[in-house]
C-alpha cells in the first residue's frame, strides 16, 4: 500500500470535506515528513500546514475547553503586529486563565471567536499572517 | 538557582509568618500580602505557605540559572521576562539564563516572586520569613542584595506548568463583592472596635469618619497615619500588653499606627480598633501617600469575608492542577 501524501492539496481538501460533513472541528496528523493540522470552523476551512512555510495564515487553536477572553481592551483592535511570545488572550476555566500565546510573529489579522464564548479543544481563535 | 542582579532596599524572603512566639518577643513577620503568596504558590504547585520573595522597592531583576517554574502575584504591574511583558498574576517556566524584571507597580505596593519548590532558606521557629529586627530567618536574616544566590527547593512531583503558562483571575476582581470600594479611590479597610475604643468621644467618630493618609514613616512594622489628631477623653496609664498585626494604636500625638506584619509584640498605647484579618493584605498593598478610611465591621462580617476568601483559594487549588492535567493530556 502506498503512503498517503498529506501535502497533496487534493488530500487536504478531501479530508476537510469529510471532517466538515462529520461535524468534526479538527484533525492533526503527524508523520515523518511533517505535521498536518486541519481546523474546521463555522463552515470555513482554515488549513495550515506546519511542515513547510506556507503563505496561509497560522491559526491559534484552543488548547482545551474554556471561555475565550482577550488579554485587554487594547488587543481588541485588529490588525496589529505580534511577537511569538506575546499573550493574545486567555481561556478561562473557573478562576484559572490559560494564556494563549501567539507562537508566531506576524500580523494578527483575524479573531475567529467572539470574546466571552465557550470554546472547545481545537477551536480556531486567531489568525496570524506572516509578515512579508 | 536564582541570582539577584538588581534590587532596592528591604526586599526580603517571606512566607506566611512565624506566629506563636510573641510571648518570647518574636514578631510574626510574613508577607504583607499573604493572599498573593498563597495564590502564587498555588500556581507553581507549592504548598500555600512556601517561602517567596517580597519585592517592595523597584526595579528588581533576577536571573534564573536553570529552568525554573515561577509565578508573580500581588502586583498590578506586568513582569518582564527577557524583555517580554507577561500578564500579572501569572506563572511561567523560565529557561536557564532568562532575566526577570519587576518594575514599580502602577498602583500597588508589593510584588511576590514564587518559585516551584519554594525559596529554600533554613526554617527558623517554623518559618522562612526574614525577621529584619531580629536579624534571623529568610536569606541570612537580612534584605536581599545584588549578587545573592537563591536556591529553589525540590519541586513537587505534581504536574508541571504548561508551556503556555497559567494565570488566575485576581482576588480583587473575583472577590469584588466582599471587598468594599469607594468611588474616589480611597481604600476602605474594615476594622472592629478594640480594647480602648471607649476612651474616644462620640463612639470614635473622629477616627471612623475621616480619611487618613499613609505617612512616609510607614514600613513592614507599622503604618503611621496622618490626619486630624484624635485624643482620648482621659489620659490612661496602661501597662504594655500583647499586640498583633492589624491592631490600631493611638499614640499621644493622636495620629494612629496600624501594626503590620513585623508588628511589635507588645505595646502600651491605647488600641482604638483592629483591622479584620481578611483586609490586612489589602492594606499591605497600599502605598505610602495613599488614602484609607476605616469601616466599622462585625465579627460576623469578618467571618463571611474569610469564608469567601477561603472558597476562592480552595477553588484555585482544585482547578489549577485540573487545568494542568488537561493541558498535559491534550498537548
Amino acid at each position: 500500500m502506498s503512503e498517503i501524501d498529506f501535502s497533496d492539496p487534493k488530500t487536504i481538501a478531501f479530508l476537510t470535506e469529510v471532517l466538515t460533513a462529520a461535524g468534526v472541528d479538527g484533525l492533526e496528523i503527524s508523520s515523518a515528513s511533517g505535521k498536518l493540522r486541519i481546523v474546521v470552523s463555522g463552515g470555513e476551512n482554515h488549513v495550515s500546514q506546519a511542515a513547510r512555510a506556507s503563505s496561509k495564515p497560522a491559526v491559534i487553536n484552543a488548547p482545551m475547553a474554556g471561555i475565550f477572553q482577550l488579554r485587554d481592551s487594547a488587543s481588541a483592535d485588529l490588525p496589529h503586529s505580534v511577537a511569538a511570545a506575546d499573550v493574545l488572550g486567555f481561556l478561562r476555566v473557573g478562576h484559572v486563565l490559560v494564556p494563549l500565546k501567539a507562537g508566531h510573529s506576524g500580523v494578527l489579522s483575524r479573531r475567529l471567536i467572539e470574546p466571552g464564548t465557550l470554546v472547545g479543544f481545537g477551536d480556531a481563535l486567531f489568525e496570524i499572517e506572516a509578515q512579508s | 538557582m536564582i541570582e539577584i542582579l538588581e534590587t532596592g532596599p528591604f526586599n526580603t524572603v517571606q512566607d506566611l509568618g512565624r506566629p506563636g512566639y510573641r510571648d518570647i518577643g518574636v514578631s510574626a513577620s510574613g508577607a504583607m500580602d499573604s493572599l498573593a503568596v498563597r495564590i502564587g504558590n498555588s500556581l507553581v504547585g507549592n504548598d500555600e505557605g512556601a517561602a517567596a520573595l517580597e519585592i517592595q522597592t523597584f526595579p528588581f531583576r533576577l536571573r534564573f540559572t536553570e529552568r525554573t517554574g515561577f509565578a508573580i502575584a500581588g502586583t498590578d504591574g506586568n513582569p518582564v521576562l527577557d524583555g517580554i511583558e507577561l500578564p500579572a498574576w501569572c506563572a511561567f517556566t523560565a529557561e536557564a539564563g532568562q532575566i526577570l524584571e519587576l518594575r514599580q507597580p502602577p498602583k500597588l505596593a508589593r510584588a511576590y516572586v514564587c518559585v516551584a519548590g519554594g525559596v529554600d532558606v533554613p526554617s527558623v521557629m517554623g518559618s522562612r520569613s526574614t525577621s529584619l529586627r531580629g536579624g534571623f530567618g529568610g536569606y541570612a536574616g537580612r534584605p536581599l542584595v545584588k549578587g545573592d544566590q537563591i536556591i529553589a527547593g525540590a519541586a513537587s512531583t505534581n504536574i508541571p506548568l504548561p508551556a503556555s503558562g497559567l494565570a488566575v483571575v485576581e482576588p480583587s476582581i473575583v472577590l469584588q463583592d466582599v471587598f468594599p470600594s469607594s468611588p474616589d479611590g480611597t481604600l476602605l479597610i474594615r476594622a472592629l472596635p478594640a480594647g480602648e475604643h471607649g476612651l474616644f468621644a462620640d463612639d470614635g467618630k473622629a477616627f471612623w469618619d475621616q480619611t487618613w493618609r499613609i505617612s512616609s514613616r510607614s514600613d513592614r512594622t507599622g503604618y503611621r497615619l496622618s490626619g486630624d489628631a484624635i485624643v482620648p477623653t482621659e489620659t490612661v496609664e496602661m501597662r504594655s500588653h500583647g499586640v498583633v498585626p492589624g491592631v490600631i494604636q493611638v499614640p499621644p500625638g493622636g495620629e494612629p499606627i496600624v501594626q503590620m506584619s513585623d508588628a511589635n509584640t507588645a505595646g502600651g498605647y491605647p488600641k482604638i480598633a483592629g483591622v479584620i484579618e481578611c483586609d490586612l493584605w489589602r492594606l499591605g498593598q497600599a502605598r505610602i501617600g495613599s488614602r484609607v478610611q476605616f469601616v466599622r465591621s462585625s465579627h460576623a462580617e469578618a467571618r463571611a469575608v474569610e469564608k469567601a476568601v477561603e472558597r476562592y483559594i480552595a477553588d484555585l487549588r482544585q482547578t489549577i492542577p485540573m487545568v494542568k492535567r488537561a493541558l498535559k493530556a491534550m498537548a
